[in-house]
């Protein structure tokens, strides 16, 4: 596949490709290429920037960076929304159709929007990104639901602060 | 850009499968049918730039911030999420 930027292509000591992301934010990581996800697409507003790993922030955290290898400097914050949005219901049968696989083979996330207020952040119900597990092709996908909100607020406001 | 013109009724091709047809003009408004294939998504306008806007936004967390989410996040636990 065409990219933007070409990393080394490195053998970790197990013996399995991987790429080597040099990043100001997170130093020098060796990505299995079995584990980047392809965006033929691009995120929407990022359309050149297609391969993407996603990287673990910390134990017990919902969260997670998506990290760009195209552009090392280029991160999304991600979750699943069904860990943070109480009765999340995911697309599956847009998401299976557009990219055609089963619902089981299937993974979806959220990006997440974080303000210096953290009460404040908020996840982007209305583009989920989903996966295709056996084939690591990705794509964020745009829903036209009002249940659907881009800024869904993931922590409820206390009950006297709201008018 | 590229510009045509088109009376109510006729259509316009794009590419072997996606067509726009007009479909009546009223007033200031002008009703549009669109048929493609399938895997291609059709929006208003307004609902990609919404999209694009909160990518962008995005972007924008740093370590400090998705620690600030995180640590938040377990405090406030299950019981308080939206």
């Amino acid at each position: 596949m065409a990219s933007v930027a070409e990393q080394t292509e490195v053998r970790s000591a197990a013996g399995s490709p991987t790429l080597r992301v040099v990043s100001r934010r997170f130093g020098t990581l060796d990505v299995p290429v079995a584990s980047v996800l392809h965006f033929a697409q691009g995120l929407v507003g990022f359309p050149r920037y297609r391969r993407y790993v996603v990287l673990d922030h910390r134990p017990g955290s919902p969260f997670k960076w998506m990290l760009s290898i195209d552009d090392p400097d280029l991160a999304f914050a991600v979750a699943n929304p069904c860990e943070l949005v109480a009765d999340y219901d995911p697309p599956l049968p847009l998401a299976t159709r557009l990219l055609g696989t089963a619902a089981e083979d299937l993974a979806l996330f959220v990006l997440v929007t974080i303000p210096p207020d953290p009460t404040r952040m908020t996840v982007n119900l209305m583009a989920p990104v989903v996966v295709d597990l056996r084939t690591r092709q990705a794509r964020q996908i745009v829903l036209d639901d009002p249940r659907c909100p881009p800024d869904h607020r993931v922590v409820r406001e206390p009950a006297a602060a709201q008018p | 850009m590229l510009v045509l013109t088109r009376k109510v009724g006729e259509s316009i091709r794009i590419g072997n499968d996606v067509t726009v047809q007009v479909l009546a003009i009223r007033g200031g408004q002008v009703r549009i049918g669109l048929t493609a294939p399938s895997d291609v998504r059709i929006f208003r306008e307004e609902i990609f730039r919404a999209v694009e806007g909160q990518n962008q936004e995005a972007r924008l967390a740093d370590e400090d911030r998705l620690s600030g989410a995180a640590e938040l996040w377990e405090e406030v636990g299950n019981g308080k999420r939206g």
